[in-house]
């Protein structure tokens, strides 16, 4: 067992672990935040999406000894941020889940993508969120809900004169 | 919450649902932390056909490996439709004697976390005396094909046929095309996998089973046969469950399991499939093989269809159906929406070496429905014409609803051609024929391609009964209770997971009730506290429990009629309901008031008049032979030749589902149900090998369609309401699913029409489409006068 530190959500956490145990398993099951869905384990489905450092990253994909001394963002840690909020919202009006199972993983990339730059196409958006599956809603409900909050988060960060 | 101009019938109402999911705050089984809490790992069958010799455990852990002999006292399900044709051999939760697919579940390890219990699994050694895999279905047949099971004749579960009018006048029709389809195996793939947590709880004094599922009712019955414990000691809860499909709504060995396993340990166990486990020994779908000569005249009439249908149905009956339904619904649809009154199809459901067959978005009818419309574009090729006047010739017009079809079914409402006119019209039919002329800069070629639906939904007891089912789904319960202020809780026996009835069913209660929505709850997935009902499947759920909610919603309101009028002073014929309040002509009353007279005032109730405001009801359409949703399919594609990739440049429905309860939650049914249509008819495949290996175990290897594959479809609505639901609603939740390989492949072959080119198989994989067109091109060079056709 393997004793870390690490910033998550804003706390600084100390937590045993073994070394062979995946980022994702130790938020779900010994940090007890459920948020973090896993699709696939292997890295494809980006069901367990989070930031690490700032950046999307599959939590499935790193294990728990490498994030000691990062700062991980979950989907928990976004209750308060601006961008996800004008995500959430989009989401919400455009039909963008159903079973809600991949949702908290596709507004983590889909904020990255909207952090990073500003998508200005369908085309742009289709592939920035090429990475998460979606099994129900077949896409089309989620690209309209991030293009329209890339509109909306653009026009708030650079007002048009 | 605004109310629609209409009320809340037909209200894109945004759903309850979305809030917690989008925080993250969503309860998955997986979520679910109990005191004690330990994982299970299964050690597998990594051979797909053998005797299974020995299983053994690691001396220091033998209580914490449970195999067959551990589980011999749990009861095994009868499975399938109680036909007596029907053979079924039984599906212990752990293989014994033989193992008959990769995957099997042989033994289940447990420890304190999953990890250290796939750790145990490796050290459970596993024996087995390897025999001859049977892979195809077809290949299973013949006489000297090895044998799932001794002592049945033939590997088929079940042999059938469905005749109809006189086929053996097809034999002198001038048009006879025979071909070959197959449409192949897949898995369901929730996002969520598989899941459930058992634990048996002292104090209650029962088993209580967390399980990701479409129908805790029914599977509450198969845990409480195969376990031998009553119902009352069950308590099946279905939380937040992750997608469904199909392929979480049959009691499958490791649930069994996992439950058997609870019963005997004094702590909870959990399992959480992963995703090479739900690849390789979920649910599995498809694997149809269609061997059909179908026949026309000359002026472009179907007349009929012969020939074989083949089902590979994997090694097992799954309970409670079986896999006999996909067999004959992938029959009785092949007439699709056309006047085929001659009909000669032999069934054949077969046993094989591979997991079982499950139901999946469809059932049956995306098969059919592939080799129905392929056929239709065949004749017309084969006669020079456009395969959209084929089919304007053949197709029931409105006039002739209600028809019986040559399968058995009975079309109700609708018009099916101005369904296709209106997708011929959204594509840009003719469009698309012009810039065909003209060639595309990039080389690749342009296709369109139409594919017609039927889709029965809301079918009750004529029809399950029909099936010989063993459960017979024929009604959905709602149990509705206003609380003392006046808002409402209503329990529901159907199962949502991603359907949105949070939503559309408090629309339906809010209409009934005159409240608005915010003031109604739907609770569902909890056996202690929902009424009796079959789940959510066969799209059903919107005619059955929408129907049910309805139906004890109105008798509440007779009880808040005649409490209120009582309140009133006024006789209840003399007053209204609107907006939570009994109105007279001289005052009114709220909800909250009666409601706290019924429960907790009872001196201000009328003589003679029970306390509580709580009903359940059930409901069953007044006709329960189903009711028909219906559509068409138009996608246009351009093709890669040499390398094969097909992308799809436009796709249109155009579909009339009767009465939308909630339009934006339709239009997200047939956006997904397309999405998971697509991946059917050009990515998602379990390829299996000579000796039964599945070659699709990670999503590396087995492609789900993501964003960039699945282009945002364009839907047309019409609406001919059903005639014998609640509200003229009828189900659509599959529709979706069933078109697209049929469209696509249409589209594909379009593109290759002037060679000949054969498609005939799905997925459409870049090497089946480049192989398609590079075997029609040599063929075309060869005899170019008789391919050009």
């Amino acid at each position: 067992m393997r004793t870390i530190t690490l910033s998550v959500n804003g706390e600084d956490l100390t937590v045993t672990v073994e070394p062979r145990e995946s980022l994702a398993d130790v938020l779900r099951e010994r940090l007890d935040l459920t948020g973090t869905h896993l699709g696939c384990e292997h890295g494809v489905c980006g069901a367990c999406t989070i930031e690490v450092d700032g950046k999307a990253t599959r939590a499935c994909l790193i294990l728990a000894v490498m994030a000691e001394g990062r700062r991980i963002t979950t989907i928990e840690g976004l209750r308060d941020d601006p961008v996800a909020a004008v995500l959430r919202r989009h989401f919400h009006e455009q039909h963008a889940l159903q079973c809600g199972f991949c949702t908290p993983g596709m507004l983590i990339m889909a904020r990255d993508l909207l952090n990073r730059s500003t998508p200005s196409s369908e085309k742009d958006v289709r592939e920035g969120l090429a990475g998460q599956m979606c099994r129900c809603t077949g896409y089309a409900g989620i690209v309209r809900a991030v293009l329209a909050a890339a509109d909306e988060t653009t026009s708030t960060r650079s007002p048009t004169p | 919450m605004v109310e629609h101009a209409g009320g809340w019938i037909g209200a894109s109402l945004l759903r309850k649902e979305d809030a917690r999911h989008l925080l993250g705050a969503g309860a998955f089984v997986a979520d679910l932390k109990l005191r004690g809490l330990r994982d299970v790992a299964f050690v597998r069958s990594d051979v797909a056909h053998g005797v299974l010799t020995a299983v053994h455990k690691p001396d220091d852990a033998a209580t914490r490996v449970f195999t067959a002999e551990d589980l011999a006292w749990v009861n095994v399900l009868e499975a399938g439709p109680e036909l007596a044709a029907f053979r079924s051999g039984p599906y212990p939760p752990f293989a014994s004697g033989k193992v008959r697919y990769v995957g099997q579940p042989v033994a289940a390890c447990v420890a304190q976390n999953r990890a250290h219990a796939e750790d145990l699994a490796e050290r459970v050694s596993v024996e087995i005396d390897a025999l001859p895999a049977v892979i195809d279905c077809v290949d299973a047949l013949a006489p000297d094909a090895a044998r799932l099971f001794d002592g049945w004749p033939d590997n088929a579960f079940i042999t059938s046929r469905v005749t109809e009018g006189d086929p053996a006048s097809l034999a002198a029709a001038p048009i006879r095309l025979h071909r070959r389809l197959r449409m192949n195996r897949q898995a369901t793939v929730s996002l969520e996998c598989r899941g459930i947590v058992a634990h048996y709880d002292a104090r209650l004094d029962e088993l209580v089973i967390h399980l990701s599922t479409q129908g805790p009712h029914v599977m509450r019955r198969g845990f409480a046969m195969a376990l031998g414990l009553p119902e009352h000691k069950i308590r099946v809860i279905a939380p937040d469950v992750g997608g469904g499909f199909g392929g979480k709504n049959r009691m499958m060995p490791e649930e069994l399991a996992i439950a058997a396993i609870a019963m005997k340990v004094p702590y909870p166990v959990r399992w959480i499939e992963d995703r090479r486990e739900h690849l390789i020994a979920s649910v599995h779908a498809r694997e149809h093989v269609y061997d059909l000569t179908i026949s026309a005249d000359t002026s472009g009439v179907l007349l009929g269809i012969e020939g074989d249908v083949f089902v590979d149905a994997g090694a097992y009956a799954l309970w409670p159906s079986g896999p006999f339904m996909e067999t004959s619904m992938a029959a009785r649809n092949l007439p699709g929406p056309y006047r085929i009154r001659h009909l000669d199809i032999r069934t054949h459901t077969v046993a094989t070496n591979k997991a079982p067959l499950g139901p999946y978005r469809g059932v049956g009818r995306p098969g059919a429905c592939f080799a129905i419309e392929r056929l239709v574009d065949e004749v017309a090729h084969a006669l020079g014409r456009e395969p959209i006047d084929i089919r304007r010739l053949n197709m029931v017009t409105s006039a002739e609803l209600p028809y019986d079809t040559a399968g058995g079914l009975r079309f109700d409402t609708g018009d099916y051609p101005a369904a296709l006119e209106t997708a011929i019209e959204r594509i840009g039919f003719s469009a698309v024929r012009a810039r065909q002329k003209t060639g595309e800069p990039d080389g690749r070629v342009i296709g369109v391609g139409i594919a017609f639906y039927s889709e029965q939904s809301g079918h009750g007891m004529a029809e399950w009964t029909k099936r010989k089912s063993r459960v017979v789904p024929g009604y959905e319960s709602a149990r509705v209770r206003m609380l003392p202020d006046g808002s409402v809780v209503i329990h529901v026996g159907v199962q949502n997971h991603g359907q949105g009835h949070e939503t559309s069913l408090a629309q339906i209660a809010a209409h009934e009730l005159g409240l608005d929505p915010d003031r109604i709850s739907i609770r569902y997935g909890d056996t202690a506290t929902a009424p009796f009902g079959f789940g959510t499947f066969a799209s059903r759920s919107i005619v059955f429990s929408g129907g049910a909610v309805a139906r004890s919603c109105r008798m509440i309101v007779e009880k808040l009629r005649l409490i209120g009028a009582h309140l009133l002073q006024a006789t209840p014929d003399a007053v209204r309901i609107e907006h939570g309040r009994v109105l007279s002509a001289t005052g009114s009353v709220s909800f909250a008031e009666i409601a706290a007279a019924a429960s907790i005032r009872q001196e201000l109730l009328p003589d003679g008049v029970e306390p509580l405001l709580e009903v359940v009801s059930t409901y069953e359409p007044t006709d329960s032979r189903g009711v028909f949703s219906y559509g068409t399919h138009a996608a246009v594609v351009a093709v890669e030749p040499e390398t094969g990739e097909v992308e799809i440049l436009d796709y249109v429905v155009a579909e009339d589902c009767g009465t939308m309860i909630n339009p934006l939650i339709v239009d997200g049914q047939i956006q997904g149900g397309i999405a998971q249509g697509i991946g059917t008819a050009l990515y998602e495949e379990i390829p299996f090998s000579d000796l039964g290996q599945p070659l699709a175990t990670t999503f590396a290897d087995y492609m789900v369609p993501g964003a960039s594959e699945i282009p945002a479809v364009d839907i047309a609505h019409a609406c001919t309401p059903a005639l014998v639901t609640e509200y003229g609603v009828k189900g659509m939740g599959e529709g979706g699913a069933i078109a697209p390989p049929a469209a696509l492949a249409n589209a594909i072959a379009d593109a290759f029409r002037d060679i000949g080119v054969r498609i005939d198989e799905t997925p459409l994989t870049p090497r089946r489409v480049s192989d398609a067109v590079a075997a029609a091109r040599s063929a075309h060079a060869a005899q170019p006068s008789e391919a050009a056709s």
